[in-house]
């Protein structure tokens, strides 16, 4: 069996080696300090089982454990805490497997052998349950069988063309397989509908142009596409530009 | 000489439950001598003699009632002692007695003087029984109301005391627990690999735990406080290893200035938790003192990442409103707290007096 270590603390990795080590079948195949290089371990090494630290710097444990289930074979996510009171009532309540720190060694090969897939009902409800509302940091989507992350702050907009809906940033365009619905709703306080079609970032507005036919259009900071504001969303448009700083 | 102590102890006790305040006090005394003139005012105001001679009127019942009330107020002084012997409700009861004893006295020397016969004291001569009769009625009403007034007030005293020392107790610095088994997990680490550093972080920790549990809370000093804000630090710094870096400007400060104990913990956790743990590469927390103005002002900064805007967290808040409200139970209110958020950091102030503490 091939284990991933996630956690952000050294000590916390080196002992939950020290005791793997020791247990029969257990391969540790790799160490991963945040949610990112969690994924990109995952993906690389293709591990059964990842032991991932809930609360760890940039990426959380909950949201990497969201964005593996876009992998093709998931592993089985067990997490490590040292203490969360209400974390804990979450994890029973959906009975997902959790190690409370220190670990001890019976209950780490008791885990290791009832390790499960997590699913992506579980992985919502735990995230929502953690620490802070379920708003992802980054987006994950699969690009050519691989994971690709795309960090929330960098995105300026989200467009919907029939089926699919595509994000944009500086440097990418990628389709996603989310709805503009649910995004709106998850990042209801850093992007703003424009259009039936469109969320932008409320962060990265530039300005509002009155094009010659009488359609509104926003310019956005960082691309030079331009995106129509429809009659319905025009004042809320307006007042978001006008509350920028600047 | 170590029984004289322990009596003087249990004395003192005994002094702090009992009503009576003592009348040998100046201030006291002053007071009794005012409240005493207020109502010789009333009663010559009320009395129908008053319009014929007002001054002279005035004067004679302020000698009158000044007599009474000083001489029952040099009894009390003299046998408070003895009254402390007493439970509350029979030294009350003595009280009482010994100032209508005084007064039947003062009345009937006053009679005797014929203070009474100018008419001022609106009796004729024949009047003797009617006269004492009222002096006492008048003595009984005022002093039961003195006494409960006395009663009251001691126990309002009481009660607020209680009350200040229980919100001393719930504010207690405590050790959050999420910190406490992260370190657990850490030294389960150290002890397979490095046993002399999990001695180290074992002995930091009950140094830590030791300062959180003691009852003793009021006299310790800026040197203690460093030394444990260091373990405290000092126990983070291996879980975190070089994420995190402390920079200290402390030198400044004298080392026996009077700080309540674990205020600077606390906010060092609060630092680590919400602005250098979020922190992919860490940071560094700055911790500057200095003195201003007569007031000791220290400064805890961190760097917050793009997400932490640590003013919001409900954590955070309670652990700033809690150290707020002990500086200003220690030293009042020119003692606070005050935070600000500005260019990617997040810095905490804390301010009170400078005392020093041997």
């Amino acid at each position: 069996m091939k284990v991933l270590i996630v956690d952000d603390e050294a000590p916390a990795r080196e002992r939950l080696r020290g005791l793997l080590d020791e247990l029969d079948h257990c391969v540790v195949c790799g160490e991963a300090a945040t949610g990112q290089e969690a994924l990109a371990g995952a993906e690389q090494q293709q591990p059964d089982v990842l032991l991932m630290d809930i609360r760890m710097p940039g990426m959380d444990g909950l949201e990497a454990a969201r964005h593996l289930l876009a992998l093709e074979q998931p592993p089985a996510v067990i997490f490590t805490t040292a203490y969360s009171d209400y974390a804990i009532k979450a994890f029973e309540a959906h009975a997902v497997d959790y190690l409370l720190k220190p670990v001890r060694r019976e209950r780490l090969a008791e885990a290791l052998k009832n390790a499960r897939r997590l699913t992506r009902v579980q992985a919502a409800a735990l995230q929502s349950a953690g620490d802070g509302p379920a708003v992802r940091q980054s987006i994950c989507v699969r690009v050519r069988g691989g994971l690709q992350l795309v960090t929330v702050s960098d995105i300026r907009y989200f467009h919907a063309d029939q089926k699919y809906v595509t994000v944009c940033t500086p440097d990418t365009q990628v389709l996603l397989e989310e709805t503009l619905k649910s995004l709106e709703q998850e990042f209801a306080d850093r992007f703003i509908r424009i259009h039936r079609n469109a969320l932008v970032a409320t962060q990265h507005l530039a300005g509002l142009d009155r094009h010659a036919d009488g359609h509104f259009l926003v310019r956005l900071q960082g691309v030079d596409t331009q995106l129509e504001v429809s009659r319905r969303h025009l004042a809320d448009v307006r007042r978001c530009i006008k509350a920028l700083p600047g | 000489m170590n029984t004289d102590r322990i009596l003087r102890a249990a004395g003192s006790e005994r002094e702090d439950a009992f009503f009576l305040p003592s009348f040998c006090d100046g201030w006291l005394m002053f007071a009794v001598v005012v409240i005493t003139e207020l109502l010789a005012i009333v009663i010559a105001l009320v009395s129908p003699g008053f319009a014929a001679d007002p001054w002279g009127h005035l004067g004679l019942i302020s000698l009158y009632m000044q007599w009474i009330a000083l001489t029952s107020a040099v009894v009390l002084c003299v046998v408070r002692p003895w009254l402390l012997r007493l439970s509350n409700m029979a030294a009350g009861l003595i009280c009482y007695l010994i100032v209508l004893l005084v007064t039947a006295f003062v009345s009937e020397t006053a009679y005797w003087l014929k203070l009474t016969s100018s008419g001022v004291l609106y009796i004729t001569t024949e009047d003797h029984a009617v006269f004492l009769l009222r002096s006492l009625t008048i003595g009984t009403v005022i002093s039961a109301v003195v006494l409960r007034y006395l009663f009251l007030q001691h126990q309002w005293r009481l009660q607020l005391e209680a009350e200040t020392r229980s919100r001393i107790e719930a504010l207690q610095a405590r050790i959050r627990p999420h910190f406490l088994f992260n370190s657990m997990n850490t030294i389960a680490a150290l002890t397979r690999s490095r046993s002399a550093m999990a001695e180290e972080a074992i002995q930091d920790l009950s140094d830590l735990f030791r300062a959180s549990l003691s009852q003793s809370h009021d006299r310790s000093n800026l040197d203690e406080e460093l030394t444990l804000a260091r373990r405290y630090l000092h126990i983070e710094a291996l879980r975190l290893g070089a994420r995190l870096t402390v920079e200290w400007e402390m030198d400044t400060l004298p080392r026996d200035v009077r700080v309540p104990p674990l205020i600077l913990q606390p906010l060092l956790e609060n630092a680590i938790y919400h602005g250098i743990e979020p922190l992919p590469e860490g940071g560094s927390i700055r911790v500057s003192g200095r003195i201003d103005g007569g007031q000791v002002v220290i400064d805890i900064s961190n760097p917050v990442g793009n997400q932490g805007v640590a003013e919001h967290h409900n954590g955070t808040r309670i652990a700033q409103a809690n150290i707020n409200q002990r500086l200003q139970l220690a030293f009042g209110r020119q003692a606070g707290l005050t935070s600000l958020q500005e260019h990617g950091y997040y810095q905490v102030t804390i301010r009170f007096p400078e005392e020093r503490v041997s």
